[in-house]
């Protein structure tokens, strides 16, 4: 089933959520999982619930939603107390009917309301000022306060053109449904088209193969004619083909709250617990060069660490903290070999380097990973939509890429998983490896063309936070 | 998105010192859909390129390959255009290089490249030298020149096997590897615009349903 190339919906913002263009297809070829009922909807925003955990080459994985869509925008709305009073009280309507509506779960719908730092500083910046939490451990190491939500920066392996976005509001939708997907996208856009001005919507989709057949990123990238698509494996997750969900590679629970570590200062009121930090980006993935240019072997080096040994064909690779790579595991790799895993040079980085006993008493034993990632895979050039086709760079033919989104307790602590990746170690010992060099793992394969912080707010305060603190 | 030229690695391999790396050099200017070769059913090498594979065969002392079918619009003769190169190792092993490039659309490049090797009395896969330097050292990493088997196919007495992760002047190309009488043979083409990898298998179908074997001279 090949499709054409040109799929994609263009015109409004409104227009193009009504629409699932070639995602379409995901609903005719994934079968959703059997899911497990939920309670009540938790504090936290970014958390889901009733997310299946399978076993697969004897690992725990956890089964993510099948469908994910992200919509960017800026506000209409006035920055009086007034107008924002009436603002967050349309917008909080709407999430509670959509929370009454839909249980957090991959069987309904999961819902996470993220703002950016040009409403922060636009909208209520002496409010910011006294409540925004301080990174205690960045602020510490730089020697300057500095906040738990910073402006995304560029990666040493990041192009010159990777563009640093500045929304006001980022709002990601998960579901094994797209019909609950696209519910959800039109009470939060398509009906208060006062409040926001979309800037950019992004779909994708993960899996759907932990069951049997090929999985959704195999047949849609095939669907759509991405050169190397027939070389994905069989079930394959993502389109690199490896297992990305490991239970033990995932931050647990309540981890990547902003309060659970302890890496954040919470202010005067704790305004901000419950809630965490939402890294998103985009970025192109060439599979040609994935699975023609490198081997099984060459794959797993490049995917986990240099010289790992598995049996061909094995897709879900152990990341438990027994097999997680330390600073000088990576250090000894590139010694020798010139080489650094993907995630064996995250993981001095994303994983505890001690235990830790939480706020709440849950004892994170060292090696405990923290992101909470939910990315996806997509076809979208860079987006389904922009309102600024030519500033980035859009194009109607489907690119095979991936959206990543990713919780971390801080802004700087995803910057530090995100330079280990780049041969930068936690202690700044760097790495030395030339552009697209071969050694770095996946980031010659990689080209991130967007990136933007957001902070997420727990639920009581997701709409509009802290402009019920204007005088 | 990465440059598939940035990707391509230092390729030696064991026995058979060739200069060819990847599909870089530039290729003739006929278009496409240039007439290219017989259409005949038969599997007989094409008289005007005969002379060329049977020097071939006499030269490494041992039966080779000619491919009576190639994709447009290359054609198996062994100078002119589109044809790239040949190279010889000190075992006898070969290898012959089709290649037509079209970089004339900015920001795009059409190209068909198709390589021929012969063994001659071995059956081992090669092994390529994956060369890294970083920071001023270099790491050499032995690996397999063909690797990744996709599984076989029968075409008439050749089985062969379907490599999708190649090295060296075949890096980037779907290789069908099979052996013939105690040597080892394969073709590869590089998947590339303007084929796409599912017409790139079937043009290695059909190049392997129209082989013709050549004998040496004496």
């Amino acid at each position: 089933m090949r499709l054409t190339r040109k799929q994609f919906v263009v015109g409004s913002a409104a227009s193009a959520l009504s629409v699932a263009g070639v995602y379409e297809l995901v609903d005719r070829l994934g079968s959703s999982p059997s899911r497990v009922a939920a309670g009540s909807h938790p504090p936290e925003q970014h958390m889901l619930e009733g997310v299946r955990v399978l076993r697969d080459n004897g690992v725990e994985v956890v089964v993510p939603p099948l469908h994910h869509e992200v919509v960017t925008a800026k506000l209409r709305v006035g920055e009086t107390p007034r107008e924002l009073r009436e603002a967050r009280r349309v917008l909080e309507d709407a999430l509670r009917k959509l929370d009454e509506r839909f249980e957090p779960t991959p069987a309904g719908l999961g819902v996470t309301v993220a703002w950016g730092l040009p409403y922060f500083e636009r909208y209520v910046p002496r409010q910011t000022a006294k409540h925004l939490p301080l990174d205690k451990r960045a602020s510490a190491e730089r020697g300057t306060p500095v906040r738990v939500l910073e402006d995304a920066i560029r990666f040493p392996s990041d192009p010159e053109k990777t563009r640093l976005e500045d929304n006001d509001v980022a709002m990601l939708l998960r579901s094994d449904s797209l019909d609950h997907v696209a519910s959800g996208a039109k009470a939060l856009f398509d009906d208060l088209q006062p409040l926001f001005r979309a800037t950019s919507i992004r779909k994708g989709f993960v899996g759907g193969g932990f069951d049997g057949g090929p999985g959704l990123p195999k047949q849609m990238a095939t669907a759509a004619g991405i050169d190397g698509a027939d070389l994905i494996p069989h079930g394959a997750e993502l389109f690199f083909g490896f297992t990305s969900t490991q239970k033990a590679g995932l931050g647990p629970s309540k981890i990547a709250n902003l309060e659970t570590l302890g890496y954040a200062d919470l202010g005067p009121s704790a305004y901000f617990a419950r809630g965490t930090h939402l890294h998103l980006s985009h970025i192109f993935e060439d599979l040609a060069a994935w699975y023609l240019a490198l081997d099984f072997q060459s794959r797993l080096d490049t995917t986990f660490r240099p010289g790992l040994a598995v049996p061909e064909g094995v897709q879900t690779v152990p990341q438990g903290p027994r097999h997680a790579q330390s600073e000088s595991d990576v250090r000894r790799d590139y010694v020798h070999y010139r080489q650094i895993g993907h995630s064996g040079s995250l993981q001095p980085a994303s994983r505890l380097d001690r235990d830790v006993v939480a706020d709440d008493g849950t004892r994170y034993p060292r090696g405990t990973a923290v992101p909470q990632r939910a990315d996806f895979n997509t076809l979208d050039n860079p987006f389904f939509w922009t309102a600024d086709e030519a500033g980035d760079a859009w194009s109607e033919v489907p690119a095979a890429g991936l959206h990543f989104v990713v919780f971390n307790p801080t802004s700087d602590d995803f910057r530090r998983g995100r330079l280990a990746m780049d041969g930068v170690m936690p202690d700044g010992t760097r790495l030395a490896f030339g552009t697209s060099s071969s050694g770095q793992g996946f980031n010659r394969l990689l080209t991130t063309t967007h990136r933007q912080n957001f902070l997420v707010p727990p639920r009581a305060h997701r709409s509009f936070p802290l402009s019920e603190l204007a005088a | 998105m990465t440059s598939r030229r940035a990707l391509v690695v230092g390729a030696f391999v064991a026995g058979l010192a060739l200069t060819l790396t990847g599909c870089s050099r530039s290729g003739p200017d006929s278009p496409l859909t240039a007439a290219s070769t017989s259409r005949s059913a038969s599997a007989a090498c094409p008289a005007a390129w005969r002379s060329d594979w049977r020097q071939l065969a006499n030269r490494v002392e041992s039966p080779v390959f000619c491919p009576a079918w190639l994709p447009k619009p290359l054609n198996g003769r062994f100078a002119g255009s589109p044809f790239n190169s040949r190279a010889f190792g000190k075992d006898r092993s070969y290898l012959i290089s089709y290649a037509w490039v079209d970089a004339s659309s900015p920001g795009s490049v059409n190209e068909v490249h198709v390589v021929l090797r012969g063994y001659p009395g071995r059956t081992r896969i090669p092994v390529c030298d994956d060369t890294l330097t970083v920071s001023g050292k270099t790491v050499h990493k032995s690996i397999p020149c063909f690797n990744d088997p996709k599984g076989t196919k029968r075409f008439g007495r050749n089985v062969v096997t379907m490599y999708t992760a190649n090295q060296g002047a075949d890096l980037w190309h779907v290789l069908y590897a099979w052996h013939y009488r105690g040597s080892l043979y394969s073709v590869s083409e590089h998947v590339i615009a303007p084929y796409t990898y599912d017409q790139v298998v079937a043009n290695l179908d059909r190049i392997m349903r129209r082989l013709a074997l050549v004998q040496p001279s004496a």
